[in-house]
This record gives C-alpha cells, structure tokens and sequence, in this order.
C-alpha cells in the first residue's frame, strides 16, 4: 500500500479505503467509505480530491454523520440545543450539561455545495420568499421546513445586532413559521473611548468593560434558558470545566494549524484544514471524539512533516484565505494552480483562540463573543488578518465573496485597503457561489494571475539577491 | 453653526439640537450618469450614501446605525477612506430587556460625548426638555395637520433636520440648501414662522391634490426602508394612477416617529425620556423579533381604511426583502411589490405601470 500523501478523487478513495481495511483499519462507529455519502445525496464529493489518509477519511466521516449523531443523541434522550449565528459561544455553555447536545443549523449553508443545488432545501426557501439574492445559508430554511436535515431543536438560540442582515432576516423568518426563538444581543464592537475602562480580548482586540459586562448579561440570559431546558443548574465549576473542555479542541486546532502552515511541503490540503477548523464552532455535536479526530489528523501532519512529505509541491504560492467558501471545490483549485492555504480567517477565529481561564467563565464567554470578528468593524478585522499574514508568512491574500452575505458587499474593500497597506502583499476578491463549476475558467484564471504574480516577485527578489 | 447629518430614525434630532448643533436627516439623491462607486450586493441606498459622503457631505460628521447592516459596513468603509467623522449608533435589534434599553441610552449619551468633541455644549436638563418638548409639539402639529402623504414626508425631513433655539415653536431653519427640500414652506407655515431667508428657497410652483381629489383616491400604504429624494414622486405617481398614500410606513413617514414624550418623565428624566421614546417608539423589520412591526400595521392598516399595500424595498436589502412573504400571508390586502431600483428609467416605467395596474386592481 502506498502511503504518500496525496490529493485523491471519490473513485481513487474506494480503492483506498479498500486498501486500508485490508491493512487493518480500525474504525469509529460512524466509520465506512465515502461513496456512502454521495449515495446519500452528498454528490459534490465526487467533484473534490480530498486527502488520501485514515485521518482525512475519519474527518470526512465525522463531519458527513453529524445528523445521524444528532438523530441518535436525540433517540438516547440527550436534548438538542440549535444555537443560530454565535459561531462558538453558546455550544461551549450547553456542552458543560449533561443532557444537552448543541450544534449549528446555520451549517446547511454547505447543503447546496454537498448537494450540488440543493433543489429541495432551496426550493422551499424560494417558496417563502428568500431566493438567491441571500446568502447559501437559506438553505436552512428549507432545512427547518422540510424537517429531513436535522432533529428540530427544542431550543432554537440566535444572537443578533452586530450580524448579517441575511442571516437575522432568516432567523426571523424561522421564528415567524413557528419555531420558537431564543434571541440574545451582541453589539457591534466598538473602540473605547479615551479614558473609558477597556478590556482585551482573545485574539488581541480591545472592547470597553461596559460592552463586555452588557455580553454577559446577555450570555446569564442564555444560561437561564439552557437551564430550564435541561432541567439542569449548571454550577460555575461545571462551565469551567466545559470552558476546559473547549480550550482542548482550540488547542489542537491551534497546533494543527501552526505546523500546517508553516512546514514545507504543505502536508494537509486546505480542505480537510477548513473542515477540521470548522470543528470548533460546536464540535460537530460529539466533544470527545472532536478531540480524537484533530489528534489522529496532528499525529498524520507531524508524521508528514517529519518524513518532508506533503500533498503539494514545495514551493507552493503561500496565501492567506479570508471567509469560508460556499463551494468546497474551490480549495482544491487554489491547489491545483500552485498555491496552498497557510493561514484563515473562515469567519471564526474566536473559536479558535484560547477562553481565558482566569476569569470568572461567563465573563470569559462574553470576552470571546466580542472579538468575533464579524462584530467588530471590517477595518478591526483586517488588522488581525494583516498580523495573521506576517505570521504565517504569507504572500498573497483571497479574500472570497459569499453571495448576498450582506457583510461581504462592503467588507472586502475595506480588508483589501488595510492589507495593501499593512503588508504590501497581493490581494484578489473572488465571489464563490455554492457550486462553480460554469465559473471555474474565470476563478482558475483569477487565482492562476496571483500565483503567477508571486513567482514573479520571488523571481525578482531572487534576481536582486545573486545581483548583490 | 455646526451640521451634523445623519440617517436613521434612531438619531435624536432634538439631542443633536440640545448641543447647539444643527441636525440634518440626510434625504439623499442618487447620482446620475456615473457608475456605482461599489458593486454588486450593496443596497442602492447605502451605495447612495456611501457615494454623497465620500463626495464630501456639508456636515461636520456623519451619523449612522447598526439597524441596518450595510450602514453598519459603510460606516466602516467611510472611516478607512477618511471622510468626514462617522459615528456608529449602536441601536439594539431585541428589545426585550433593560439591558438592550439602557445600551441604546448609553449609545445616545456616547452620540453626546461626540457631539461634545465637535463644539457640542451638553445640554442641562431643563434646556433639553425644552428643545424635547418643542419638537414633540411640532411633531404632534404635524401629525394633525392631515396633510398628504408627500407633503408630511417633507415637512417631517424638514422637523428633523431644523434646530430651534430654545424658545419653545421658534424654529430657526439654517439648512433649507442642504437637503433642498421640494416644498420647504409646510412646516413653517404649520408652525406659523415664516424663517426662511428670501432667495434661499425653492419656490417653483407646485399643485398639491385637493381634498376632493384626495379623498377620491384609492387608500393606500406605502411600506418599506429609507428613499432616496426622487423618490419621493413616488406619492405623486400613486395619486396620479388614482390612489393616495394614506398610511407612509417608509423610513420617512410617522412610523419612525418616536412616541410622543411624557412631560412629567421629561421633567424628571429627560435623557431617559428621550431614549426610551425612541427605542419604544419605532417599529422595524430589524428588530428581534419584529412583532412590533406587524401589531403597528395591525393598528394602522385598518385606522385608515387601507385597500391596498405597497411594499417598496431595494435589492440587496435582506431585511425588508425578507418580510414581503411574511406580510403577504399575513395581511388579506393586496400587496404590491416595487423592487427599487434607482436611476433605472426602465425601472421607472415599469414601476408606473405596475403601480397603475394595482390601482385599477383595487378600484
């Protein structure tokens, strides 16, 4: 059996998975081939090439069961938590009881993707009025409507104020069909004034005390309504614990990503990165086996690293890659031209720095929920992506549209600005719909033009170098 | 005296006032024979704004909210290309609890310290109940007034972008250039102060409906976010096709009023008076959740006889857009959608004769 590491189709993994069982592989219960899930409708997967490891098929695995987890913690009794729009906060609070298993439905943003269209989930969606001016994430109206996706929680949370207008109007929408909503309050982030107590935040931002007080008075509210929906009081002690808990996956990611991106040849493909991140927002409903997952993908990364093996070429075009794309496919064509994803901002990047552990924990949680960076303001944002940039080294920037994001319209002008500034290094703005297949001449083009303008810039700083 | 412009509803005119400032509701016109400074999913209006303020507005500082995302964007987008100052309103979008209250009067007393950092004077208690209570009056005057939809929406505009000195009814209107308002006389005919300077007003002539044409018309709602100044032909196109706008639901209308003051809580608390009237006062489709929204029109529609909803929203407006369906199921009247699109004469045509056929619809 072959172990190099390499980018493979669907086809090639059935071969693979083969090979693997035959080796011997041990697998979780949501285990089995990925042809399995394009049977269930995932079909884009046959489109993608996705990293040839038993670590990499774990995590494909993992991410494409998570209904089938939910439907089954539901059948055991556990309590279903649908926490709309925080990006990392609220799980971290319902992960710390016993009884409640929380996850994200704005997650079907990626059905029309897996599902190449879609046609139902976006059907329904068109029928109620949100039609393709709106983000993909309309899907989960469809999803909430059809009731097919995901178990429909008993407790429906969603914050709002500092957020898409797409996604709060969707929300909204929800609410009005009958599905109760929980709503909580996050402001839009703003600098102290001169004099005024401030904070620092995970992740380097700076908020006014009285901003982060005002979170977590909203975060008590949560908490109330999570106890009474367990029927559970959740001690300090045990938010503490779940807050440890937490940090133990945003530790490993952080490890992950660290020598992900940094060691040469790239040795995990952008991909399966963008979905181990994806991890933290809410563990992909199962904490513990988040955590078995991302260790099994570090233990592959550093036994590439430590074998100068990779998926890619070494002198790989290193860039910088700004908000999730709607169409996975999208991260392989970064690849296939010659570029490779050494550092992300995919929306959520609170969710991957550390809760501070000395502080009382809804203090803490309300510190993290303001320095997301979509509550603040574009140019904030920009500044941690250009500190980012420096960091993982990189030597261009995309910065990827999501269609009818309301963020997106404006957003990307502002973090190009800034970054053009900051780091002299190329930016390109691209918009990915969900499935870009009839546009992938043009994105090809796109990013071929980047890759190809930073070999040129090394061409020439190499040229000046012998010169010297 | 220093402008202070500024777009939504949830700006305090009379804070602004209170601070010897002049307020000015920014009624915006969408520039013609050029392109877009930005591009596709921005909202026209707030591409509009985005356009007027990096052209140089005639203010000292530019005030705009969080109830509309892509404001709170280009709040962004203006500051990092260094127009004049902006400040950012934090306006909650729930509403349900103390805490949100005290964060949007927080955020009025923030607007206050700005204010204060351009010249502004914090106003004593007693100065701002007044300038409170001189607006309120002119409000209610307006509101009793019946005038048309058109001609409400302006003197309205007018209201809020007048500072009055500290004597109560005397409006000392310093801004009638900017935004030139098509009928600047309403309001201070209303108020009975003829303060216009000579040759600083727009004095074409222009034939306001009778009140037998009017009552002759169509009752209509006209619902929907802000509009930009041509907009405003838009009453006019209804009455035209036989209909009258009797209920102006827009951003420009009597929903964005605040509730009517309390004068014994002005005494005790004016600042707290202030602020909770605003955020009480104002139903939107941005609130968590809207239901305020809807009870209002559950009010309004039939207070007013209304046979007719025309729902007016820009593209790229995920709020609004998001509530046609809502609303269509929700109401048994008939619902017209306009998709607004400005500087489009195609649009244009399209929209009149749409229009039309809605009235015909109804007669």
């Amino acid at each position: 059996m072959n172990d190099m590491p390499r980018r493979i189709t669907l086809a090639e993994w059935d071969q693979r998975y083969a090979e693997l069982r035959a080796g011997g592989l041990s697998e979780p219960d949501y285990g089995g081939p990925l042809r399995r899930h394009v049977d269930e409708g995932d079909v884009r997967l046959l489109k993608l090439r996705m990293d040839n490891s038993a670590a990499a098929l774990r995590l494909w695995n993992f991410l494409l069961t998570e209904e089938d987890r939910l439907r089954c913690a539901e059948a055991r009794g556990k309590k279903i938590v649908g926490t709309m729009k925080d990006l990392g906060t609220v799980p971290v609070m319902a992960y710390s009881f016993s009884n409640l298993v929380a996850f994200y439905p704005d997650g079907a943003w990626w059905l029309p993707c897996l599902l190449e269209g879609g046609n139902e989930l976006l059907a329904i969606a068109d029928s109620l009025g949100i039609d393709d001016s709106y983000c993909p994430v309309r899907a989960m109206l469809g999803a909430f409507v059809s009731k097919k996706r995901f178990p429909i929680p008993g407790l429906l949370t969603c914050s709002v104020g500092a957020t898409c207008d797409d996604f709060s109007a969707i929300a909204q929408r929800v609410e009005a069909l009958g599905f109760s909503v929980f709503w909580w309050e996050i402001p839009h982030r703003r600098l102290p004034e001169p004099g005024e107590p401030a904070v620092e935040l995970p992740g380097g931002f700076q908020a006014p005390a009285e901003q982060v007080a005002f979170v977590k008075s909203e975060l008590e509210r949560v908490l109330q309504a999570l106890e009474t929906y367990a029927a559970e009081r959740l001690s300090q002690e045990r938010l503490s614990d779940g807050i440890a808990r937490a940090n133990q996956v945003r530790a490993a990611l952080a490890t992950l990503r660290q020598v992900a991106y940094t060691a040469d040849p790239c040795p995990l493909p952008a991909l399966e990165m963008l979905v181990a991140e994806m991890l933290a927002i809410h563990f992909c409903s199962d904490h513990n086996e988040t955590l078995a997952v991302l260790a099994e993908l570090l233990d592959e990364v550093c036994r590439r690293v430590r074998t100068h093996t990779g998926v890619l070429e070494a002198d790989a075009v290193r860039v910088f890659w700004v908000n999730p794309v709607a169409d996975l496919r999208i991260m392989n064509l970064l690849e296939d031209v010659g570029g490779r994803v050494c550092g992300s901002d995919y929306l959520f990047c609170h969710a991957l720095d550390l809760i501070p552990t000395d502080l009382p924990p809804l203090e803490a949680l309300a510190r993290m929920a303001l320095a997301d960076p979509m509550v603040g303001s574009a140019a904030d944002r920009a500044a941690r992506i250009a500190a980012d940039v420096r960091r993982f080294g990189a030597e261009a920037v995309v910065i990827s549209r999501i269609p009818g994001a309301s963020h997106c319209a404006m957003e990307g002008a502002v973090i190009a600005e800034v970054l053009r500034a900051q780091t002299r290094v190329p930016v390109v703005e691209i918009e990915v719909p969900p499935v870009t297949d009839a546009m992938m001449p043009t994105l090809r083009t796109r990013l071929e033009a980047l890759v190809e303008t930073v070999r040129e810039a090394r061409s020439r700083s190499s040229l000046g170098e012998e010169s010297k | 005296m220093k402008t202070i412009a500024y777009s939504s509803p949830f700006v305090p005119p009379e804070w602004i006032a209170a601070h010897g400032l002049r307020p000015q509701w920014l009624r915006l016109s969408a520039a013609t024979g050029r392109p877009p400074a930005l591009g596709r999913g921005i909202c026209p209006y707030a591409g509009t704004l985005i356009d007027a303020a990096l052209a140089g507005i005639d203010a000292s500082a530019l005030v705009l909210s969080t109830a509309c995302d892509q404001m709170r964007y280009a709040a962004a987008l203006l500051a990092s290309r260094g127009s004049c100052p902006v400040f950012l309103l934090n306006v909650p979008s729930t509403w349900q609890t103390a805490a949100v209250r005290n964060l949007y009067r927080g955020e009025v007393e923030r607007l206050g310290r700005f204010l204060a950092t351009l010249g502004g004077i914090a106003p004593e208690s007693a100065e701002l109940a007044r300038v409170m209570l001189t607006y309120d009056q002119a409000r209610h005057t307006l509101c009793e007034a019946g005038l048309p939809a058109r001609q409400f929406a302006e003197a309205l505009a007018e209201l809020h972008s007048t500072a009055f000195d500290v004597a109560p009814c005397r409006p000392t209107p310093l801004n009638w250039r900017v935004p030139r308002l098509a009928c600047p006389t309403v309001l201070s005919a209303l108020l009975d102060k003829p303060a216009v300077a000579p040759g600083e007003l727009d004095m074409s002539p222009r034939r306001w409906p009778t009140a037998a044409e009017r009552a002759a018309g169509i009752p209509v709602a006209i619902l929907g976010g802000p509009l930009l100044e041509a907009d405003y032909d838009f009453f006019d196109l209804v009455e035209r096709s036989g209909g009258r706008v009797v209920l102006d639901a827009t951003e420009g209308g009597p929903r964005t009023m605040p509730r009517p003051f309390d004068p014994e809580r002005v005494a005790a608390n004016p600042v707290q008076e202030l602020a909770d009237a605003y955020f009480d006062g104002i139903p939107d489709a941005f609130r968590r959740p809207n239901s305020g929204l809807y009870e209002w029109l559950g009010r309004e529609l039939p207070d007013r006889h209304v046979r007719g909803i025309i729902f007016r929203r820009y593209a790229w407006c995920d709020l609004w857009h998001a509530e046609l369906h809502r609303l269509k199921r929700w109401t048994r009247l008939p619902v017209l959608e306009i998709d607004a699109s400005p500087d489009d004469t195609a649009a244009t045509n399209r929209t009149e004769g749409r229009i039309e056929a809605f009235m015909e619809m109804l007669a």
